[in-house]
């Protein structure tokens, strides 16, 4: 192979241990990855860190309970249970809930059939 | 403008060097492809999470972009665009213009929302709460009424449900039909929102800014159309809007803080926490517990379910007030898809002792989520 006797080339030795290193690193740092060493793994402190950022923002909230949201408890009063707050009201569930799995294709016949008559 | 629901999200480019990382990540075994060979994604088993992209060292891994449907809407006269961001993204964000991990720029994100030219600026965390009147309202009623089974799953993370919807029928009734924030918002989006604002619910695009990449996949899902229309048009994930804003020569850091917009964008701390691994659950306790008990809480916070670790429990005593006794809640939360199936097999055996369990597929919940900023820190 004329790569390897030209003078500019490399010769047999050094592409040997080129080829070699390089099969090596591969082979190496698969091999850590596969018994959950962690060669490529990068630090997970940042998790923490917005997390910390997350209960932060939480203790800075003047209202911290869910049922105290005034936006929310208008959208009960004045469209999906008129005059009173009731989760689970049949508008809330036409909207707001679903089905999983096999019920979907019904779960779809359903709405079309909701949006012909509201249309 | 729908992406068609089995459009590939997650693609593994030609850069791929083959080390087979992301197979070590993948939670669902979804990835193939031996060491020193290009990977595939087999797009059946793959839960749209993106976690294989944000763990890969090489930038190999892409998600499915869509700036460019976001730009065709706002440059649209005839579209009212509405935006929504999720609570992972405000400690995230700041990360692209150089702020340490878990910097607040939720007062820049919504500046920036405005700057951008969105019609209105509104705020998942707003659903947050709805889901929580919503789905622990469910929760009561199977505790104290027997309607439907026990315990009951979360069902925010649209990884996790398409997981349970490929490896568990018979656990589905267990999963709270209570929809995820994201959908809820859109629905009530094209519906009570376009009425108050006087917007045809045709002409009104309903775009979401998430830590998330399977939220792509989830707004494309065909039963998603309870207003009449896709209740959520397009996704985008906090590093698109980050390309976004800068594509846009908007000076994030300069930007004053602003809020969201009346309507449908009031948040409340218990929304908040939506955004880490147990979250949900602490929101949902607040909520249960002065709903039962009909007393308000000295303290807020549930510490007991709070913290990392892949499976934590917890048992919360609540005096329910009908029943004139405590109730002791017992509680799971999961966190990495990874350790899931022995708390799914306990209860497809009958032994689960839980009333409640969060599944979250991401390390950490939503804030590490596959549509975060990818941190190379070692």
């Amino acid at each position: 192979m004329s790569v390897l006797i030209e003078k500019s080339g490399l010769n047999r030795r050094q592409f040997l241990k080129g080829a070699g290193l390089l099969t090596a690193t591969v082979v190496i740092s698969g091999l850590l990855a596969k018994f959950g060493i962690k060669a490529f793994a990068r630090s997970t402190a940042y998790i923490g860190q917005r997390a910390a950022g997350v209960y932060s923002l939480d203790e800075a909230m003047t209202i911290r309970r869910s049922h105290q949201n005034p936006e929310v408890l208008q959208l009960y009063q004045e469209f999906l249970s008129p005059g009173e707050v009731k989760p689970l009201s049949e508008r809330a569930h036409h909207l707001l809930h679903t089905r999983y799995g096999s019920d979907i294709p019904a779960l779809i016949a359903d709405l079309k059939i909701h949006a012909l008559h509201a249309a | 403008m729908p992406v068609a629901s089995n459009a590939k999200i997650i693609e593994i480019s030609a850069e791929c060097k083959a080390c087979d990382h992301c197979s070590a990540i993948c939670p669902t075994g979804a990835i193939s492809g031996v060491l020193g060979q290009q990977h595939t994604i087999d797009a059946a088993h793959c839960v749209n999470c993106g976690q294989c992209l944000i763990n890969c060292p090489f930038q190999a891994i892409h998600d499915l972009s869509r700036l460019d449907a976001v730009q065709a809407a706002l440059a649209d006269p005839r579209r009212y665009v509405v935006v929504q961001a999720a609570p992972a993204v405000r400690v995230a964000l700041g990360e692209e213009f150089g702020l340490p991990p878990g910097a607040n720029v939720k007062g820049q994100m919504f500046a920036a929302l405005r700057s951008l030219k969105f019609d209105q600026i509104y705020d998942t965390e707003f659903a947050a709460d709805l889901t929580i009147l919503e789905e622990g309202t469910e929760l009561i009623e199977r505790i104290l009424h027997s309607r439907g089974p026990l315990p009951q799953f979360t069902s925010c993370c649209p990884a996790w449900i398409k997981y349970a919807e490929d490896r568990y029928p018979r656990l589905l009734p267990h999963i709270s039909t209570a929809k995820s924030p994201q959908q809820m918002f859109g629905a009530v989006a094209k519906t009570y929102a376009a009425q108050k604002l006087q917007v045809d619910p045709a002409q009104m695009v309903v775009v979401s800014i998430m830590p998330c990449t399977a939220k792509k996949y989830e707004c494309a899902r065909p039963e998603m159309i309870a207003s009449g229309y896709q209740d959520v048009d397009i996704v985008l994930t906090t590093r698109e809007l980050a390309t976004l804003i800068k594509q846009s020569g908007i000076d994030f850091l300069g930007l004053p803080d602003q809020a969201a917009d009346k309507l449908i964008g009031s948040s409340t701390g218990a929304a908040t926490i939506f955004g880490v691994t147990g979250g949900v659950m602490e929101a949902a306790l607040r909520t249960a517990y002065e709903v039962l008990s009909g007393e308000q809480l000295e303290k807020v916070e549930f510490r007991s379910v709070r913290g990392l670790a892949p499976v934590r429990e917890a048992i919360v005593e609540i005096p329910v007030k009908a029943l004139g006794k405590k109730v002791p809640v017992k509680v799971c939360i999961v966190t990495g898809l990874k350790y899931v199936d022995p708390v799914v097999l306990d209860v497809l055996a009958g032994r689960s002792p839980y009333h409640f369990i969060e599944v979250m597929n991401c390390p950490g919940g939503c804030i590490n989520g596959g549509g975060q900023p990818i941190r190379r820190d070692f």
